[in-house]
């Protein structure tokens, strides 16, 4: 970590934020970039208007929390050998860490509006969060076995022959889902559901906030994907690509996959979202790990 | 991190910590009131991290945050107030409470203060990971094990205690059991 | 700069705040969040400890773990019993929780 690692994390945030935002153009068949651009312009220059009765402190407060879970987060991805911001020893718990400020984010952003809707916006993603951050947490155990670490480093470290997608495939099907309801991504994203809650926990923000909240959840998209594609999918190592080509195109290919099933499935009621969380993918990932040290012990000694 | 980073880092966060802490219990919002505890403890995990003990600090920011929020909801739930826009006053023995904490805060400064502790030097690059691992999964793995399944014991309890019903099973429906105490409508 | 007493010391004051919540307040889970001051002070004096007294103390971290565990369970165990006084009686305020009977 040097002086330059915060501004080439934001860097990286500025410029990944705007090719998420083409790439959900690109996935809805309409690929030009410029619409990118004037929606930004339109979205900073939307007037802020203030709710009426609202909690300032937490109104105020949330894009920031927001936009700040999703620069640590993004943090924490190991971009090629010796580009990465904090490269900690327990990194992917920081990963995790940094995520579950997601949800006290959007309960700030929607208790501060005031407003009905937004309210239940805001509990809704945390009843969702609190049954999906749990696989991901276990999740992350189970990758973390092979490699005997939770360094994100040296668990692409370990990926250099099999990618963990191969070894682990469970673990990566529990993952994705859960880091795509964290990163507000459609089916999941029912703390804003702009056909039935009408923006929902954002609803009332405008101008510079709303265009950090939009900053954010694309930054946050980021990051996970990032994650996803370094735990699972061997990160930088490839074929006669440099590794960060390897690493930005499989980043790419993962948001791109995501944003794709966000537009294919429907969105689901929050009460069968979370008991389905609860009965399936929660008792399945006890199973992840319990194969994560299983194929430890086998191939990886 | 050396001591002048551990410095830098130690006494705002400790600041932050405490008066956060302070504002859980002076706010009027139990919304407000969550939040402010989850910065306290949030910060406080920033204060392991200065410290060296960096899958501490990691954890307990993990930990917080769900556990905190979880908190908010619960508060919102079971408040009379929880907005506090009614300005309910939500104490009682206020006076007798500042003189508890305030005997309390200083008898366990002094105590602090003027035990003499032993010193021990810890190596700055050395990592706690590994060393956690080793130690549930080696010496305490017993202890763990054994306090895990209490743990769990007591969660799978209080959740059968605390479903309609209780432990008996389906209960009476909500509004049979509104109408039993007589606050039915 | 930080020693050792220094942060038992800020660990006492957190301490204090939780015992001052825990007295004062009238509803529940303020208490509870009380109680979760007062833990929260406790592995900070186990931090401390683990810095500046004894660093090979693995235990120590173990010990760590623990009381975060100890946290989320009793807060689980206390919104629980909320949850079932609350269905009986219509109130989480302990003024009015009183009896053991009733």
């Amino acid at each position: 970590m040097s002086v330059a690692t915060p501004f080439a994390i934001v860097g990286v945030a500025a410029v990944g934020g705007f090719l998420v935002a083409w790439l959900e153009r690109l996935v809805a068949g309409r690929p030009s970039p410029v619409p990118v651009l004037r929606s930004i312009a339109v979205t900073l220059a939307r007037p802020i208007a203030t709710p009426p009765t609202y909690d300032r402190w937490l109104f105020h407060l949330a894009p920031s929390l927001l936009l700040l879970a999703g620069l640590v987060a993004l943090s924490t991805v190991p971009w090629a050998p010796g580009f990465r911001g904090i490269d900690m020893e327990s990194g992917v718990i920081l990963f995790a860490g940094a995520i579950a400020y997601v949800t006290p984010a959007v309960f700030m952003a929607g208790w501060g509006a005031g407003g009905g809707l937004s309210v239940v916006g805001g509990f809704r993603f945390l009843a969702l969060m609190i049954a999906y951050a749990m696989p991901i947490a276990m999740v992350l155990t189970a990758v973390g076995a092979p490699a005997e670490s939770l360094r994100p480093t040296a668990i692409v470290e370990i990926q250099e022959s099999v990618p963990m997608a191969i070894v682990q495939p469970l673990a990566v099907v529990l993952f994705v889902p859960a880091v795509m309801a964290v990163a507000l991504l459609p089916p999941f994203d029912i703390a804003q559901a702009p056909s039935e809650l009408g923006g929902g926990a954002f609803a009332r923000y405008g101008g510079l906030e709303a265009g950090i909240i939009a900053l954010a959840q694309r930054v946050l998209v980021l990051a996970v994907a990032g994650m996803t594609a370094a735990l699972f999918l061997g990160g930088w190592y490839g074929p006669l690509l440099p590794p960060a080509l390897w690493m930005a195109l499989k980043t790419a290919g993962v948001v791109a996959l995501m944003l794709w099933a966000g537009r294919r499935l429907p969105r689901f009621e929050i009460d069968r979202l979370v008991s389905f969380a609860w009965k399936v993918p929660i008792p399945l990932s006890i199973l992840a790990i319990a194969w994560g040290g299983l194929v430890t012990l086998l191939f990886y000694r | 991190m050396n001591d002048l980073g551990t410095a830098l880092v130690f006494w705002p966060t400790a600041a932050i910590m405490l008066a956060t802490g302070v504002y859980v219990f002076r706010t009027a919002s139990m919304a407000r009131a969550g939040l402010l505890l989850l910065a306290s403890l949030a910060v406080e995990g920033l204060i392991f991290l200065a410290l060296a003990s960096e899958f501490l600090g990691t954890l307990q920011l993990l930990m917080m945050s769900g556990e905190m929020v979880l908190m908010v909801f619960f508060m919102v739930m079971f408040m009379p107030d929880p907005g506090g826009l009614m300005g309910m006053d939500m104490t009682h023995d206020k006076r007798r409470a500042q003189g508890a904490a305030v005997a309390v805060g200083l008898a366990l400064a002094l105590l602090a203060v003027l035990t003499d502790w032993p010193a021990g030097t810890i190596d700055s690059d050395a990592v706690d990971v590994r060393a956690i691992g080793f130690e549930v999964m080696g010496r305490s793995m017993f202890t763990f094990l054994f306090a895990g399944m209490t743990l769990m014991f007591t969660m799978i309890g209080a959740t059968l205690l605390a479903k309609q019903g209780g432990r008996h099973g389906v209960g009476p429906p909500a509004g049979e059991l509104r109408d039993a105490d007589g606050e039915g409508g | 700069m930080i020693s050792l007493p220094v942060v038992l010391g800020v660990a006492a004051l957190l301490f204090a705040v939780g015992v001052y919540g825990v007295l004062s307040q009238t509803n529940t889970i303020m208490v509870i969040m009380g109680v979760e001051l007062m833990l929260g002070a406790a592995m900070l004096n186990v931090v401390g400890f683990l810095r500046y007294s004894w660093p090979e103390a693995a235990s120590g971290s173990f010990f760590v773990l623990v009381i975060m565990t100890v946290m989320a369970v009793e807060a689980a165990v206390g919104f629980a019993l909320v949850v079932t006084v609350f269905r009986h009686r219509r109130t989480a305020e302990l003024d009015d929780l009183t009896g053991l009977g009733d």
